[in-house]
């Protein structure tokens, strides 16, 4: 007897995603404690040393964190519009889960005559369908701040918006000089073909503005106007409590991870080592935590933007960068004729 | 803007500094304005005050308001005024003018000197003395709807309402009424008979601040928006709140909203013994106990006419140096803070200051509050081992952090870019205002009170003024980072020079004689010109005792120092003005 192919593939599906979201929000949960400790370095602490302590490294904080987020009061503005105020974290973590889809974790394997991939979907528009999905998290964002009904998170929402429609251009300009040397819009594809050299070589430019922008994204320090802590207090966050704030939180961390596997697998030649040693998961982990490592860097030590600085940046020096990087691209394929 | 001397008025040879001849002065061109001279003061008719002050501050060049207070003589209201001349230099010169005991009236010198605003708004909140012609009379550290004047004379304060303070017993035979029992604070409030507090709505929300109708006029029809910043606010350096009008991002006006760690410090001053008086002065900022101290002995010394010996005064000026170290370190940190560089600036700085304070603590016994100084001399000397560390931190440890701070936080881009011609004060405005310390400077205005009048034994070392040139905040975090090292300058020749020998002047006493009179006795503060204003009348416990804090007057400026700039701007005008709400709210 013999099952269906459509619900082989609905099932493998399931599996692959659930594996997929188990491990990113495990990931999300020590992700702050290693955040933590990164902070500790930068700032001469020690960092947290007590939960669940093995050695100096409190390993169940995460947990504690987590349960005491359950357990906090779930605070609703009497004035704030109910149903955007509850659904806008949802949107949040969502559109920071689905990413996800797309991005080939690992080379297919074959285990008794089965062909195993190690991504979800090969879309042949996997790079369009992550940046149209990024857009769509500033919704989170946006609806949360303007349902809180406050001033603080009014603001922030006001300035997400116009941080996204600044940044979301040079973001995908940035990735356009990837897509003209790969020649496809598939991120397994991509991928494969980066199996000797990587991306980041012909494209170092592109990845400096994808990453400076992808920042501002997924608002990280220095551009963290939308959350900015010291002016808005927690901008269009400041109504939210308990697990709906935690959920914003998640949201910002996995959107890190994912920001960083993006550029890891565009730049960096996803999980091919260098020179095309040993290609594996473990290669795309180490360069994740590379690009993780230095949006925390970044975050610790940096002073914040201004708003109209921000916006400055964003059209006077970004998208001219992403410009002139697609143009000497095409010229300098022209010339090779690739 | 370097500011150079203007050119010596022929008058120069008469001293201008002498009551005495002020008052001739005044008397040629408004005749019959001064009511009487003494040595200390000019006595002032109270309806010729604003004639006066536009006169002196014109033609004799007494360009700076250090202090406006008030006192209750009980027949009447005495109104003080210290006015310095900045560009020329010298000691304040002492301006009274008398208000009737009811309904007191002094004409306002807003028009003339800016920095009266909130001095004209304290005195009028706690003493009742209305000034006539000020833009926004109204209670400024108590809340509106307070019922009496807490600094009267005959104010009877709950649970201390006995005529002598500091020692009767309340009720000799145990008789057990609670004062606030007879006259609850809840009673101090009047509300509407039918009064519901979650139905009540301001009778008008648009924020009362001067210059705000001015400023609403703009071409596109928009809304503005008013934002409570504070008093709970991660940055607004502790209940401080900042009542803001927005346009977008860009602030239209901002008012201080003040009062909510408001302790009426200056009424607990009158209640105590000049000695117990000292621990308090501890608690205004709190990041400068050292300082504040030295500040309050200063003036109680000149008072006394008492000088401590030479090793008391070199540990002042150690411990008053490395206050400035510390309080300097702190506010770049914190500055940084508030321009969004998540803690670490400030984390360096506080490793810094755990160092010193472990000295202060190895001396006083105390880390912050450290009440360590005693009118004479200080409280015990400094413990063995306690010099080899302070050289050891002041040769090598503390010159290279501020180098190592300096080079990390000074000339970095983003912070170029965002402190660069933010909250800018021009010199002659800087004065205007009354700022002080390193806001003062920064605007480029050379006047330190360690120089202009050498308080303890400043007159000895040498070091500089740094000035900055525009007045932005870029120049007041520059100037903190040149007076660092100034400190550490001084620190190294004081260290030198300390000579062996007594630490008080006769012996220690918890009671302190005052003879009767009163002073003016400033210091320069991390934060600025800390002055205290004392009356003693003979009695063990001061009969006025005021404090001019830096910070307070500093935030008369924010509105004149923001306006025009965008939301983040704000809140680093905010932290580079450096401002300490138990300074502020008193």
């Amino acid at each position: 007897m013999s099952l269906d192919p459509l619900v082989i593939t609905i099932i493998e599906a399931l599996v692959k995603s659930i594996v997929v979201i188990v491990g990113l929000l495990t990931a999300f949960a020590y992700l702050t404690l290693v955040e933590r400790y990164v902070v500790a370095k930068i700032q001469s602490r020690i960092g947290p040393n007590r939960v669940g302590a093995i050695g100096p490294i409190a390993v169940l904080q995460p947990i504690a964190d987590a349960l005491k987020m359950i357990f906090k009061e779930d605070i609703w503005p009497a004035q704030a519009d109910q149903v955007a105020y509850t659904i806008a974290p949802g949107i949040a973590v969502g559109t920071a889960l689905v990413a996800w889809a797309v991005i080939p974790l690992n080379p297919s394997l074959t285990i008794a005559g089965y062909k195993i991939d190690f991504y979800i979907a090969d879309v042949n528009v996997a790079l369009l369908y992550l940046l149209a999905i990024g857009s769509l998290g500033v919704y989170g964002i946006v609806l949360g701040g303007w349902s809180s009904n406050n001033k603080y998170s009014l603001l922030g929402a006001l300035r997400s918006t116009a941080q996204m429609v600044s940044y979301e251009i040079s973001l995908g300009l940035g990735l356009v000089g990837v897509l003209m040397i790969s020649g496809s819009l598939s991120l397994v594809d991509i991928v494969q073909k980066q199996a000797t050299v990587w991306n980041v070589v012909w494209q170092p430019l592109g990845l400096i503005v994808y990453f400076i922008a992808a920042t501002a994204e997924i608002n990280r320090l220095p551009f963290d106007l939308p959350e900015a802590e010291t002016e808005l207090v927690a901008g269009f966050a400041t109504e939210y409590s308990s697990l709906k704030w935690a959920l914003f939180y998640m949201a910002e961390y996995i959107n890190m991870i994912t920001i960083s596997v993006i550029a890891s697998t565009l730049f960096l030649g996803g999980y091919q080592g260098p020179f095309g040693i040993l290609p594996g998961f473990h290669w795309l982990f180490l360069k994740i935590a590379f690009f993780i490592f230095v949006l925390m860097w970044i975050r610790y030590t940096f002073p914040r933007f201004r708003y109209d600085q921000l916006m400055r940046f964003g059209w006077k020096v970004l998208l001219p960068l992403a410009l002139a990087n697609i143009f000497v691209t095409a010229i300098v394929m022209v010339v090779l004729g690739r | 803007m370097a500011v150079t001397p203007p050119p010596a008025p022929p008058e120069t040879r008469v001293n201008l500094n002498d009551p005495q001849v002020v008052a001739e002065k005044i008397k040629t061109t408004l005749p019959d304005a001064v009511e009487s001279v003494s040595a200390q003061a000019i006595v002032v008719q109270n309806d010729k005050l604003l004639e006066v002050a536009r006169y002196l501050h014109d033609s004799l060049g007494f360009d700076y308001l250090n202090n406006l207070t008030s006192v209750d003589w009980l027949d009447r209201f005495e109104v003080v005024y210290h006015l310095t001349a900045i560009r020329r230099g010298g000691t304040p010169l002492t301006l009274k003018v008398n208000a009737a005991r009811d309904n007191p009236t002094v004409p306002s010198l807003v028009p003339v000197y800016r920095g009266a605003d909130c001095q004209e708004r304290e005195v009028y909140d706690l003493m009742g003395v209305r000034f006539t012609g000020h833009p926004n009379l109204r209670r400024i550290l108590m809340w509106d709807g307070f019922e009496g004047y807490p600094l009267r004379k005959d104010y009877k304060e709950p649970y201390y309402e006995e005529d002598h303070k500091p020692f009767g017993t309340r009720w000799d035979q145990g008789h057990h009424v609670i004062a606030e029992d007879r006259n609850p604070w809840h009673d101090n409030v009047k509300y509407p008979g039918n009064f519901d507090a979650l139905a009540f709505k301001p009778p008008r929300d648009e924020i009362r601040t001067i210059g705000v109708e001015q400023a609403v006029a703009t071409k596109l029809r928009t809304d503005k928006i008013i934002l409570n910043f504070g008093p709970q606010h991660p940055s607004t350096h502790g209940v401080l709140r900042l009542r803001a009008t927005l346009d977008g991002e860009t602030v239209v006006a901002v008012e201080p909203v003040l009062g909510y760690l408001h302790r009426n410090h200056e009424k607990i001053g009158e209640r105590n013994t000049y000695l117990g008086n000292m621990p308090f002065t501890d608690r205004l900022d709190y990041f400068t106990s050292m300082a504040n101290n030295l500040a309050y002995a200063v003036g109680v010394e000149k008072l006394m006419g008492i000088k401590p010996p030479e090793r008391a005064e070199y540990i002042r000026v150690i411990m008053a140096e490395l206050t400035r170290w510390l309080g300097h370190a702190v506010a770049v940190g914190f500055l940084y803070n508030e321009l969004g560089a998540f803690y670490t600036p400030l984390i360096y700085g506080l490793e810094e200051r755990e160092l010193i304070l472990d000295l202060f603590e190895a001396a006083s016994g105390s880390r912050m509050m450290c009440n360590y100084v005693r009118f004479g001399g200080v409280a015990r000397d400094v413990p063995a081992g306690f010099l080899d560390k302070c050289q050891y931190l002041v040769d090598e440890r503390l010159p290279r952090k501020t180098d190592e701070l300096e080079s990390y936080l000074v000339k970095n881009e983003l912070f170029l870019a965002r402190a660069r011609n933010v909250g800018v004060l021009p010199g002659d405005v800087a004065i205007n205002y009354s700022a002080a310390g390193p806001v003062l400077r920064a605007s480029g205005v050379k006047y330190d009170v360690r120089r202009a009048e050498p308080y303890s034994i400043y007159d000895r070392f040498e070091f500089e003024i740094p000035t900055g040139t525009v007045g932005d905040v870029y120049d007041r975090i520059v100037v903190r980072f040149a007076e660092m090292r100034q400190s550490l300058r001084i620190l190294k020749q004081a260290l030198k020079g300390i000579p062996a020998g007594e630490i008080m002047t006769g012996k220690k006493n918890y009671q302190v004689r005052v003879p009767k009179g009163e002073v003016y006795g400033r210091a320069e503060n991390p934060k600025g010109e800390l002055g205290f204003y004392l009356v003693s009348d003979g009695s063990p416990n001061p009969y006025r005792y005021h404090v001019r804090s830096p910070s307070f007057i500093h935030l008369g400026a924010l509105n004149e120092m923001s306006a025009g700039y965008k939301i983040a701007d704000l809140i680093v005008i905010q932290g580079s003005i450096d401002v300490v709400m138990g300074e502020v709210d008193r």
